[in-house]
């Protein structure tokens, strides 16, 4: 206990961030359970409209900051050591600082829940005025800002101490053009992650100055501007969509080249292509802002055009990658793939309403919700599982059980379109997102139905997953070091790793380390 | 170093162009563009100061025929395996941020304790 408490060994570190962002991942999901229950019939009252509110704010603050974004971190801090083969990040105490930040931060946001007023109630995005009075009042909302605060000081830390990592602390021969995508895709979240998350940072701290120090900043009363509020948050808001997607984006590329047993196909065009939209991603804020008005449409539209290149070049890369290779669809390359398909929807949809027309009729309503689902639920957590079962065997030292994987890939992928699809359809019939209900009109019952339903299938993948987990760790099979025969350097040390990684120091004379060292390979 | 040289200059150069277009065609709202200048504002320090700090800096990893052979005996450091500082730092984090809100007690009491981690953790670090 003591010695997990006081480690700065990166990868129980890791392992750290993922055994949390999994809890949080869980709470998160009853929370979604909760959504669909009281959405499942017109004029539902399971859930009073305040409750409602504290729910989705609380299911979405939790996937986007407490799951999706830390897993993220967290894999690399276990990985990317690992991957371009040093004995520990350049940071340890630093980086045990940011994990303890980030795990206390998130239990504070849920803290708010035991408060008088209920947790906070005002959307992941908390706009000025409402998180000033209303539903915002309550010390709940406080404990969310400051909660928040202390996970983006956390993620903050561990992108330098990441960045550093991969600069400086790279094995003989490792050199910038040979290090894993996944590591890359690292280092442009790491850069988007400094640019973005002061902004966040200012924006909370202001908002709380606003509520206990009689600040001004967004009331309009005093000459404030809450469009100020809305300008802050996005420019964080946007990167940070990013860096769900990004570190998401790597693991889906290990797992494509592993499985159809071919080099990465257009590596250089997949690095430039993840700083292409790194950089790109920090011009596209206002794209959120397209209906106040108040802000230069047609410059955020064409930049939100253009991040679709550099995204379609890598659907090329990966679709290369598979092309003529020798494809085994292990349960990794199932979520691979359903990642692919599923994130073509987010991304069709997202350069859809990046068209300010089309946007002045989705914003705001459910096609909005879809979209983002498609992109950060079909893609990043199907990414997230495909990144369990591939490296849960280098973690653990024990291999998810193939045949349930299977049903848990089946349940997830089936259950997650029949939750979203029906969605772009609610929000073109009209349905407004964020309302704890709706009237019996149209195909909106229908619709919301099926929507439920198939979150129903959702939730048992999702225990399908865990009961998983606990078999294989009972059944405790012996796996090889490298069971799936890895090209990248983590697979060249034993599984779980010694301490300080390596006993010895491969030779790193190209970009596929352990694919050199294999007997018959030149 | 060159690479991390690069990256920085080169986002610092895009935040600059980005931020010039942005005044052209967006010159009534003057936060974005300040967010921007900030932005590529920073990213050009780091990129300078990777320069001037780190003038003769060479890298194992930089160099496509290093062996660790070659490398053998550089000295990268010594890692820490535990310490108990870091989560106690968080915790005193947490105090000051509730503390500033609500009770002023328990904020010095986190600033203190804060300080005080921090100083223990720079003696740790001096010694190992
Ligand atoms: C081709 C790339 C993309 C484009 C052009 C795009 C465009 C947009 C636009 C215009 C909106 C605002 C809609 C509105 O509120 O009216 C939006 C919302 C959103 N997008 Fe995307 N998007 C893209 C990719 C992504 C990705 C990769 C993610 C996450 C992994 C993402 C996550 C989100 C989220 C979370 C929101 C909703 C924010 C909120 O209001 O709560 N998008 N997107
Ligand atoms: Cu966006």
């Amino acid at each position: 206990m003591i010695e997990w408490l006081t480690t700065t060994d990166h990868k129980k570190i890791g392992i750290m961030y993922v055994v949390s962002t999994l809890s949080f991942f869980v709470i998160a999901g009853v929370l979604a359970a909760l959504i669909r229950a009281q959405l499942a019939v017109p004029g539902n009252t399971l859930l009073g409209p305040h409750a409602y509110n504290q729910v989705f704010t609380l299911h979405g603050t939790a996937m986007i900051f407490l799951v999706i974004a830390p897993f993220g971190i967290g894999l690399a801090n276990y990985l990317v050591p690992l991957q371009i083969g040093a004995p520990d990040v350049a940071f340890p105490r630093l980086n045990a600082t940011g994990l303890w930040l980030f795990v206390l931060g998130g239990i504070t946001v849920f803290a708010g829940l035991a408060t008088y007023g209920g947790a906070a109630a005002t959307g992941w995005t908390a706009y000025a005025p409402i998180n000033e009075f209303f539903v915002g009042t309550g010390a709940g909302q406080d404990l969310f800002f400051i909660g928040l605060l202390m996970t983006s000081i956390s993620t903050i830390l561990t992108s330098i101490n990441l960045l550093v990592t991969v600069f400086l602390f790279r094995a003989p021969g490792m050199t910038m053009w040979r290090i894993p995508i996944f590591t890359w895709e690292i280092v442009a979240t790491a850069v988007l992650i400094i640019m973005a998350f002061p902004s966040l940072a200012a924006a909370f701290a202001m908002a709380l100055i606003e509520r206990h120090l009689g600040g001004h900043f967004f009331d309009a009363a005093y000459g404030g501007n809450p469009i100020l509020y809305q300008h802050l948050f996005w420019f964080f808001g946007h990167p940070e969509v990013y860096v769900l997607i990004l570190p998401y984006f790597g693991i889906v590329t290990e797992i494509i080249a592993t499985f159809s047993r071919k080099p990465v196909f257009g590596y250089v065009g997949m690095v430039i292509a993840a700083f292409a939209i790194a950089a790109l991603s920090l011009g596209v804020w206002a794209h959120h802002m397209f209906t106040t008005g108040a802000v230069s449409n047609p410059f955020f539209s064409a930049v939100s055009f253009l991040i679709a290149v550099p995204t379609g070049v890598k659907f090329v890369n990966w679709i290369g990658t598979m092309w003529k290779g020798s494809i085994a669809l292990q349960v990794p390359m199932l979520f691979a793939i359903g990642f692919l398909l599923n994130f073509l929807i987010g991304g069709i949809t997202g350069v859809m309403i990046a068209s300010p027309p089309i946007d002045y009729q989705a914003h705001d309503s459910y096609f909005i919700v879809q979209h983002f689902h498609y992109t950060i639920g079909g893609g990043s957590m199907f990414a997230l599982f495909g990144a369990l079962y591939f490296w849960f065997p280098k973690m653990f030292g024990v291999k998810l059980e193939e045949g349930i994987g299977r049903w848990v890939f089946a349940l997830l992928f089936l259950g997650f379109n029949a939750t979203f699809i029906p969605m772009g359809f609610m929000g073109m019939e009209g349905m407004a997102r964020r309302v704890y209900t709706y009237p019996a009109v149209g195909h909106l019952p229908l619709l919301n139905a099926v929507a439920s339903a198939g979150a129903l299938i959702m939730t048992l993948g999702v225990a399908l997953f865990f009961i998983d987990v606990l078999v294989s760790i009972r059944r405790r099979a012996p796996v090889e070091d490298d069971p799936w025969g890895g090209y990248s350097l983590e697979w060249m040390t034993t599984s779980p790793p010694p301490e300080f990684n390596f006993k010895t120091l491969p030779a790193i004379r190209s970009r596929r380390p352990a694919i050199d060292s294999r007997p018959g390979s030149v | 170093m060159r690479s991390f040289v690069g990256l920085f200059a080169f986002a610092a150069a895009f935040g600059a162009v980005i931020a010039v277009v942005y005044w052209f065609v967006a010159h009534e709202e003057a936060a974005g563009t300040a967010l921007l200048a900030v932005m590529a504002t920073g990213l050009a320090f780091a990129a300078a100061y990777a320069v001037v700090a780190e003038r003769d800096a060479r890298l194992e990893g930089d160099d496509p025929n290093e062996t660790p052979q070659m490398a053998a005996g550089d000295d990268l450091g010594v890692f820490t395996t535990n310490s108990p500082w870091p989560v106690l730092i968080a915790l005193c984090t947490l105090a000051l941020f509730t503390g500033l809100l609500w009770s002023p007690l328990l904020g010095i009491a986190g600033l203190v304790g804060m300080i005080l981690c921090f100083w223990r953790l720079g003696a740790e670090s001096a010694r190992t």
